[in-house]
């Protein structure tokens, strides 16, 4: 489903940001990627939909290769790639309902549509009964579902995520890791960068650890697998 | 289609301030722009009228028979130029002279108008009224039988010729600085309204919008704001003109009898339009591209 060879990028020419990985990850595989900041992790997500071109190596996304891809092709890559950030990227002026909304006006759904598909997923958030609040008058949790809801709404192959819960509190971070892991079991693939140890430890997925623009370790779900580099 | 429309008209409700302020901005850009173009085409209208003192006269030593008139009149005529032909007898000569020495009559005494030459005034049609038009003119005239006397008043014809050149020189330069600060103003202020937005943009792009559908309803946008301000800014103009420049032409002229300043023509008013319309969607066009790079 996602490959990464040998890839690398560099911003500048002395600041290296990634360099040689080479990650293999599964269909309906869940794999946390960590390491401290500036690790790399990232810039490895944003790789994945496509935000950035890597110097060198090749990222492919279901056999098609990323890194070669025309621009005009980027958005159907990301049609089928939920993203979600540390800081929710809601549109401050628009409800919940239309932060939801966007991921399926963009596919061209039609608005009945639309109506039954968002209701059902803000169901699913526990969001049913706040679809017309802006997301100010929502807490951080309920942002992150919000935006989760928006990520999943068109049940995307991939779902990755950038330290989803940095800005929540255990409960919180329990409700959205239970959300992953839902999408998970309903297959799909799901890649969440993120240094909380105790989210990590809690859900005994395959681990990746960046550091330095580097993999290595790797751990499966039973211990270490392998080191690179 | 529909879809971009009405995502335009929500953007801008949802975005009511920035919007506020880019419309009165492109509206007072645009009022700045079109009070220019109102004093200019006015004081091309007072040196069109102006221009009508350009004349030429023929002289002639005699009184001349209706037939020869007829002649010279047909002949005239046919010079290209040509507006409009009066002639000028003796009587009609001392009357013009004894009404230029009012109130010294006794330099008049004994007087006859058999001293007095007989002419052809000749006005010009507008583009002959320059320089070398009003040259041309004359050296056609002076190649007709019977014709050795001809009068223009060539300094006359230079000067003014040269203060309307000037004029309209200071007039482009001043237009072209105006427009370009007025470019720079507005485009400014589209940028910072959609860097304000950038959000937008970016999440549009990552759930995979195709860079028109997140561009679409900006440019609608950007139409509407221009479309609008241009309104606002001809209706204001429009009020200011009915409020207070309508009758300041008598003011400006010392002379009561002109009507006063003239409004913009009609195709000046579609050029706003179009201008309004125009910077709002080069402005959003522009800033949209520096923009959308996720």
């Amino acid at each position: 489903m996602i490959q990464l060879h040998n890839v690398s990028l560099a911003y500048q020419k002395d600041a290296t940001a990634l360099n040689g990985i080479t990650l293999r990850i599964e269909k309906g595989e869940f794999v946390f990627l960590t390491g401290p900041s500036g690790a790399g992790k990232t810039t490895l997500l944003r790789l994945l939909y496509g935000a950035l071109t890597p110097t060198s190596g090749q990222v492919l996304i279901d056999g098609q290769n990323v890194s070669r891809m025309a621009a005009s092709q980027i958005p159907i890559l990301r049609r089928g790639i939920g993203v979600v950030f540390q800081d929710f990227k809601l549109l401050p002026n628009r409800t919940v309902f239309e932060n939801v909304s966007i991921t399926l006006e963009v596919l061209g759904w039609g608005r009945a549509d639309i109506g039954k598909k968002v209701m059902h997923v803000l169901k699913q958030m526990g969001m049913e009964g706040k679809i017309n609040l802006t997301p100010q008058r929502l807490s951080g949790g309920e942002q992150q579902r919000v935006a989760l809801a928006r990520a999943l709404v068109n049940e995307p192959k991939i779902l990755v995520a950038d330290e989803p819960t940095g800005n929540l509190d255990d409960a919180n971070k329990n409700q959205i890791l239970n959300i992953f892991k839902e999408a998970n079991v309903r297959g799909t693939t799901v890649v969440v960068a993120t240094h909380d140890r105790r989210l990590i430890d809690n859900c005994h997925k395959r681990l990746v650890t960046l550091n330095k623009g580097e993999i290595v370790e790797q751990m499966e779900k039973e211990g270490i697998t392998g080191e690179s580099a | 289609m529909g879809y971009f429309f009405s995502r335009a008209l929500t953007n801008v409700r949802q975005n009511i301030f920035v919007n506020v302020v880019t419309v009165g901005t492109i509206t007072l850009a645009l009022l700045i722009v079109s009070l220019f173009l109102l004093v200019f085409v006015n004081l091309e209208n007072a040196a069109e009228n102006w221009s009508e003192r350009v004349q030429v006269t023929v002289y002639f030593d005699h009184e001349l028979a209706v037939q020869e008139q007829a002649v010279l009149r047909g002949r005239i005529m046919a010079i290209p130029g040509a507006a409009r032909i009066g002639y000028v007898s003796r009587d009609e000569a001392l009357k013009r002279f004894t009404a230029r020495l009012r109130g010294q009559e006794t330099l008049l005494e004994g007087v006859r108008s058999d001293i007095l030459p007989t002419s052809f005034e000749i006005s010009l049609k507008r583009p002959h009224r320059d320089t070398q038009g009003v040259e041309a003119f004359v050296a056609s005239l002076k190649r007709i039988p019977g014709i050795t006397e001809v009068q223009y008043g060539e300094e006359w014809v230079r000067r003014f010729n040269t203060f309307l050149n000037f004029m309209r020189l200071v007039g482009a330069l001043l237009g072209v600085f105006l427009v370009i600060a007025v470019m720079f103003i507005v485009s400014n202020t589209i940028k910072l309204t959609i860097y304000s937005r950038r959000d937008e943009l970016e999440v549009m792009a990552l759930v995979g919008a195709t860079r028109f559908f997140i561009k679409a309803p900006f440019l609608i946008e950007g139409i509407m704001q221009g479309a609008g301000g241009a309104m606002i800014a001809v209706g204001l103009l429009w009020g200011l003109y009915e409020g207070f420049l309508h009758n300041a032409g008598s003011f400006l002229t010392f002379n009561p009898a002109t009507s006063g300043l003239a409004f913009l023509p009609l195709e000046y008013i579609y050029g706003i339009a179009v201008a309004g319309v125009l910077l709002g969607l080069i402005g959003s066009l522009t800033s949209l591209k520096r923009f959308i790079t996720v």
